[in-house]
């Protein structure tokens, strides 16, 4: 892991030496939209994980007790909103960069 | 950003005869007529003046023996009732109005995303912040009311008294950021559903979106009741009563 970062660190400060010698209209591949989309796919990541957990309680829930299948699902309607709310955030982010 | 006209802004642009000119670095300079630049407030004042017209058209036709759209509308205003009676202890009914308003307008403004012509307005960050600020304001205004201006601020220090230089200034940037979280939720979803449904639209024009527009559909329910569920969490957390 540790090898992996700095391979990753000594490439980003190589893009950007690389960026900075030449007058190049493009700019490096870690600025603006390839950067905006990795970071929505790590929120995307995140955000799934979370949902999965919450719908499966809410399952569970259900399971155990079906009458309080409404309450239930309002309240996990309202979880999940909550939680995407974040990537919604992070899509917002990347727009901005666009 | 892409910036598109809905097809009834180009339509009325063309019927009036308006003037095109580009507005600065707008859409990369594409000239475009007023209405085509600000078609968010164009798709936004239709889904106002339509949700005034089906209220007066209800309110106008009130019969004892309800007919279909009676009954539709009965059953929209007793789930929006049900849901303030539910979060609200004290007089549920006086916040009725503004929240039933606002499931209105911001359930037409989604819906009409999906109709070949119109626009979402609420796909545009103005709309969702001004309906967000309505509600900041609203709260704000009932928390003063309820519990006095003085205990209202003072409120937010919570229950320790010394640990009030730390809590004060935290709970009252969260205030503020509800603003943002409120508005930029329902954007977001609106316009990320666009965008996803325009990318489909590109690749497999034909049956693929379909699916995708349902879920638009789908969504744009469950996100105005998000909408109107937290504007009345908000509301009820303003104005309870600690017992």
């Amino acid at each position: 892991m540790k090898k992996f970062l700095t391979t990753a660190f000594l490439f980003t400060l190589a893009v950007a030496a690389f960026a900075q010698g030449a007058p190049v209209v493009q700019k490096s591949l870690f600025e603006g939209q390839f950067l905006a989309h990795i970071a929505l796919a790590i929120a995307a990541a995140g955000c799934g994980m979370a949902q999965g957990k919450a719908v499966a309680a809410a399952c569970e829930g259900i399971a155990r007790n079906p009458q309080a299948a409404g309450n239930i699902r309002t309240t996990m309607i309202i979880g999940l909103a909550l939680i995407e709310a974040l990537v919604i955030y992070v899509l917002v982010a990347a727009f901005a960069v666009h | 950003m892409e910036h598109h006209a809905s097809g009834l802004a180009v339509l009325l642009t063309w019927m009036f005869g308006l003037a095109r000119h580009p507005w600065g670095t707008f859409a990369h300079g594409v000239p475009l007529s007023i209405l085509e630049r600000y078609d968010h407030l164009l798709i936004s004042s239709l889904a106002a003046l339509v949700t005034v017209g089906l209220a007066l058209a209800v309110r106008f036709r009130l019969a004892r023996i309800p007919g279909p759209f009676q009954q539709t509308m009965e059953y929209l205003l007793s789930f929006v009732r049900t849901l303030v009676s539910d979060n609200v202890a004290h007089d549920p009914d006086r916040y009725m109005p503004l929240i039933g308003t606002l499931g209105f307008f911001v359930l037409l403004n989604n819906l009409f995303g999906l109709v070949p012509g119109l626009g979402s307005g609420t796909a545009n960050w103005n709309v969702t912040l001004g309906c967000a600020l309505v509600v900041f304001l609203y709260y704000n205004f009932h928390g003063m009311r309820v519990h006095g201006i003085g205990s209202y601020l003072g409120h937010f220090a919570g229950p320790v008294w010394f640990l009030w230089i730390l809590m004060w200034p935290l709970e009252v940037l969260g205030l503020f950021s509800r603003i943002l979280s409120h508005s930029l939720r329902l954007f977001g979803n609106i316009a990320g559903e666009h965008v996803v449904s325009a990318i489909f639209f590109t690749l497999v024009p034909l049956v693929v979106p379909v699916p995708l527009m349902i879920m638009g559909l789908f969504f744009g329910l469950i996100q105005t009741f998000v909408f109107i569920m937290l504007a009345t969490i908000y509301v009820s957390g303003a104005v309870a009563h600690e017992h």
